[in-house]
């Protein structure tokens, strides 16, 4: 079947570019690379040896992906080669050696498309399915297989898609041309209707969209399908999207069908509901989410894994926290991981949040001379009652708000507060909920139109955890090509660790190469709200990007 | 694996200069807009890629909106900008764009599963591209320092030059 399909899919690609290459097209491709040189460092409690991926004496790492995309006209065709050597500490173990990971060839008509080959998409939000990549976190979870859409003027929208997904480099040898295919199918359908366009209400756009979604994974093991669990999990969702003058308002009602939570236990009906209001208008920008999840585990493979830690690339869903994703670095010591609903006892979540945007405009009291942008965000939520009856309680809730402000040409100033409430026992079985207060201070003066400075002050104070730390960054840029900075995150309160890093990067129009020496902490790499937890390292980096 | 090298190697001798391909991405209001309509006013433009969780692409996109209405005396051209936040940050992404008062300037799309991205090669922000009235891109650049945006008024006044 993988072969099969891996054939077609080749011999078509070949003969269809060849022939489109006589013609005039363009060729677009990208370049990545990231490699790490670790170092053994005590204070940190990092042994390179410790990374089996790394082998007895291995201190290097590196990352690699080349993609390149072929264009003509209504025509595209197009390849990905992902390449681990071995893959970067806290990655995902599944990703060996180099494969080619996407191949497709599409074909776009004003109405209609169609594509053969690797793709990606999402049916509304994704709760119900997503496949998309996140090098960040190791993630690729491309579909393989066929997908057509067609549009009736603006009038609806259908796509159908049939697919295997992959997961990771496939096997331990890393074939080449494994794709790193599962064993798993989906099949899928979405359908948007517009009921603004077809009944010419101009003020107004409102919209009904609908999709469904089979997984086909085969049983092996009789003591499943006793207990109810089938091949088959059918899915749907049905959304409505409004809009008036500035305001919107969007709802979602997915069910996921028969989610595993337990293999000893009967499958649990997962399902989740998605609100958003808000209004966007006259320099205000207001957005309000609520979300609910019960037991939205919505695994890429659900069977053939059993037993084994499940990887964060195994997923074929978009479940993500719904709340500010911090960017400073003692704002993202404790970021929040969301409670999708995986166990007995932890069946899923509840809450929501409110983001408001502002900009006093230019000539204003407030606004001054050059116009001053604030925004807040409060978020909360809680774990929903588990099946064993264990409580609900507090997950996470936080209180940010921001402040920018231009003071003259050449300074401009931006101060953040965070207050950070997070459940450590709910997490990994601590034993309390903590409370962090963050102030960031992120200064930017322009000596010159092309040479400036850029200094960021940070304080965490908590009674909890680590207790206090603090950190500092410097920056010099020096435009067009040049950047160096320094940074040190210091844990004064508890463990007296500097985690300290610095590096110098260099662009060039399609080209950037950066180098660096750090310190980095244990914790989460968060990325599109996904986290992944990365262990300690130390050591230095060298990352290469380049598009043609 | 050599008749995949082969093809590659056939591709790239065949290769014109990058354009704007068709993707189908969001438009402020939340409807599908095909990104070869960009090409249809057929003047110059600035095509910026930025993430709300991007400090870099803010900076960038705010330089540029202060500078614009001095470049707009020079030159004739339009900036759009292309979020790539996920539908769990898209609603904010309009929010924030709105909070900065890009909307009034800029051209907004929203690429929330990263087609336009992919398909522009583009595997980090910021990235930035120049594209000429004909829709070729004549420049284009990743990450950002202050003082990087003068490159692309340069660019722009570079492709009306030739032009005439």
């Amino acid at each position: 079947m993988k072969k099969t399909v891996i054939t077609t899919i080749a011999a078509m690609a070949f003969s269809c570019v060849m022939t489109m290459a006589q013609e005039k097209g363009y060729v677009s491709a990208s370049l990545e690379s990231t490699n790490h040189f670790y170092v053994e460092d005590e204070a940190n409690n990092f042994i390179p040896a410790n990374q089996p991926q790394l082998g007895e004496d291995g201190i290097y790492a590196s990352n690699n992906y080349l993609k390149v995309d072929y264009y003509n006209g209504r025509f595209s065709a197009g390849t990905q080669i992902e390449g681990y050597f071995p893959y970067l500490v806290g990655y995902p173990t599944n990703l060996k050696k180099m494969t080619l990971s996407n191949l497709y060839v599409n074909w776009r008509d004003d109405s209609y498309s169609v594509t053969v080959g690797s793709f990606y998409d999402q049916f509304g939000s994704g709760l119900l399915f997503r496949s998309w990549e996140d090098r960040t976190l190791g993630l690729n979870n491309a579909i393989v297989g066929a997908r057509a859409t067609y549009n009736f003027k603006d009038y609806v929208a259908v796509k159908v898609l049939w697919g295997i997904p992959r997961l990771g480099t496939g096997n331990d040898n890393g074939e080449f041309f494994g794709f790193g295919l599962t064993k798993v199918n989906v099949a899928g359908a979405d359908l948007s209707i517009s009921l603004s366009d077809i009944f010419s209400m101009n003020a107004v756009s409102l919209a009904l969209e609908g999709s469904v979604l089979n997984k086909h994974e085969a049983i092996s093991d009789d003591y499943l399908v006793e207990r109810g669990y089938s091949p088959n999990i059918l899915g749907w969702s049905g959304r409505v999207n409004f809009g008036y003058d500035g305001f919107f308002a969007k709802g979602e009602y997915v069910d996921a069908g028969k989610q595993m939570v337990n293999p000893f236990n009967p499958p649990a009906d997962g399902n989740a509901q998605l609100i958003e209001l808000g209004y966007n208008g006259r320099g205000l920008g207001v957005t309000m989410t609520g979300r609910r999840m019960k037991h939205m585990t919505q695994r890429l493979t659900t069977y053939s894994m059993l037993g084994t830690d499940n990887p964060v690339n195994n997923i074929l869903s978009y479940r993500p926290a719904m709340s500010t994703q911090y960017t400073y670095m003692l704002t993202t010591l404790n970021p929040y991981s969301p409670e999708v609903g995986d166990k007995i006892n932890k069946s899923g979540e509840i809450g929501g949040q409110i983001d408001a945007f502002y900009n006093f405009r230019r000539g204003t009291k407030i606004g001054g001379k050059r116009g001053m942008k604030i925004h807040a965000n409060f978020a909360t939520y809680y774990s929903l009652k588990g099946a064993d009856d264990t409580p609900s309680e507090l997950l996470f809730r936080d209180f940010s708000v921001d402040i920018e402000k231009q003071w003259t040409k050449k300074f401009k100033s931006t101060l953040l507060y965070s207050m950070q409430n997070y459940n450590k026992r709910h997490e990994n079985n601590g034993v309390y909920i903590g409370l962090s207060h963050i102030v960031v201070a992120d200064l930017l003066y322009k000596f010159t139109p092309k040479f400036s400075t850029r200094m960021e002050l940070q304080y965490l104070a908590s009674k909890d955890d680590q207790k206090d730390w603090m950190a500092g960054l410097i920056e010099v840029n020096f435009a067009p090509h040049w950047s160096v900075f320094v940074s040190d995150m210091y844990n004064h309160g508890d463990s007296k660790v500097h985690y300290y890093n610095g590096g110098v990067s260099f662009a060039m129009n399609h080209l950037r190469v950066a180098a660096g020496y750090g310190r980095y902490r244990a914790g989460f790499i968060c990325s599109g709200g996904v986290c992944r937890e990365i262990p300690a390292y130390t050591g230095a980096n060298l990352t290469l990007t380049a598009s043609f | 694996m050599k008749r995949l090298i082969l093809c590659l190697a056939i591709l790239i001798s065949a290769a014109a200069a990058a354009q704007v391909p068709s993707v189908t991405v969001e438009d402020s209001k939340g409807e599908s807009f095909n990104t070869k309509e960009l090409l249809k006013e057929g003047t110059p433009m600035i095509i910026s890629f930025w993430s709300t969780s991007c400090k870099p692409c803010i900076r960038e996109l705010d330089a540029v909106y202060d500078a614009l209405p001095d470049w707009l005396e020079e030159a004739d051209f339009r900036v759009v900008a292309v979020s790539t936040d996920d539908s769990r940050l898209l609603a904010k992404a309009k929010s924030f764009a709105e909070g900065r008062g890009w909307g009034e300037e800029y051209t907004l799309l929203f690429d929330k599963n990263q087609d336009f991205m992919r398909a522009m090669n583009v595997s980090v922000v910021p990235h930035v591209f120049v594209v000429d009235a004909n829709g070729k891109i004549v420049y284009s650049h990743t990450s950002y320092v202050p003082g990087n945006e003068l490159e692309l008024f340069e660019a722009i006044k570079k492709s009306q030059k030739k032009k005439k």
